[in-house]
């Protein structure tokens, strides 16, 4: 990304937008498949997770470089009632805890309010400079 | 330096803003049309190039001609497209919108200026 000019704010904070609008994606996806028991391949949904990288070394925006599922175990729940149940009465459950969830989504809507936040103040602040037109 | 060149000069600030405000307005309306079609399936984003076509110009003779040097709207075709083939996301579009008003902002408090400078420049034999 070029950053080297009058816009370079505006490119970063729009980035930033972009990766929580993936965030925000990702975190909808998990909340949706809380209690998804079958995600294809006879296992229960994973929950997902997205890792952002940095473009480039130096300044720059960010960029989403993968979603990766989260590995840990599944939960376990007694619903012998469950035509997945099984011997025990045990149902494998989405490892996906709304808590978690929650928080992380209040992390990426304050995120983004930053974004939104530092693209308003870099017009403001064009705005000052223009001032100097007058 | 005759009068004559001094004169071509002042123009041709007032014809590069012009032209500048002239291809933010197609901008404004390719940002338009992006946006209006944020979810229409198999769409694909609109730009206007400009500013990279006077820079080209510029950078071969030092001057160009204006009359030669148009807005031109272009697909770029090589964004990630979402699962129903579109490839609009609103944060860009807005981002783009930003710089654009930005611009646009920049281009009219030249404008002003000069035309201020001219009115002065009128003003002194009084």
């Amino acid at each position: 990304m070029e950053v080297n000019n009058i816009f370079g704010p505006v490119d970063i904070a729009i980035s930033g937008m972009r990766a929580q609008h993936k965030q925000m994606e990702v975190i909808s996806s998990n909340v949706a498949n809380k209690r998804t028991t079958d995600a294809g391949k006879g296992e229960p949904y994973r929950r997902l997770e997205a890792i952002f990288k940095a473009d480039g070394d130096g300044i720059g925006g960010v960029s989403l470089d993968e979603i990766v599922k989260d590995m840990s175990d599944f939960h376990r729940i007694l619903d012998s009632g469950n035509p997945n149940a099984d011997e025990q009465g045990y149902v494998l459950m989405p490892n996906v805890s709304l808590p978690k969830e929650m928080i992380n989504l209040n992390i990426a809507m304050r995120a983004y309010q930053a974004n939104v936040a530092i693209l308003k103040r870099y017009q403001a602040m064009v705005e000052t400079a223009l001032e100097l037109l007058r | 330096m005759g009068p004559k060149t001094e004169m071509s000069k002042t123009s041709n600030i007032i014809d590069f803003l012009e032209a500048g405000i002239r291809a933010e307005s197609l901008r404004y309306e390719a940002i338009a049309s992006n946006i209006a079609n944020l979810r229409t399936p198999g769409y694909r984003r609109i730009g206007v190039k400009f500013e990279e076509l006077l820079a080209k110009a510029l950078d071969s003779s030092g001057s160009a001609d204006l009359s030669e040097i148009k807005a031109q709207i272009h697909q770029l075709n090589t964004t990630p497209v979402k699962s129903n083939g579109n490839d609009v996301n609103l944060e860009v579009e807005v981002g783009e919108m930003v710089k654009n008003t930005l611009r646009h902002k920049v281009y009219i408090r030249v404008l002003s200026k000069k035309y201020r400078q001219m009115e002065l420049a009128m003003n002194i034999g009084k």
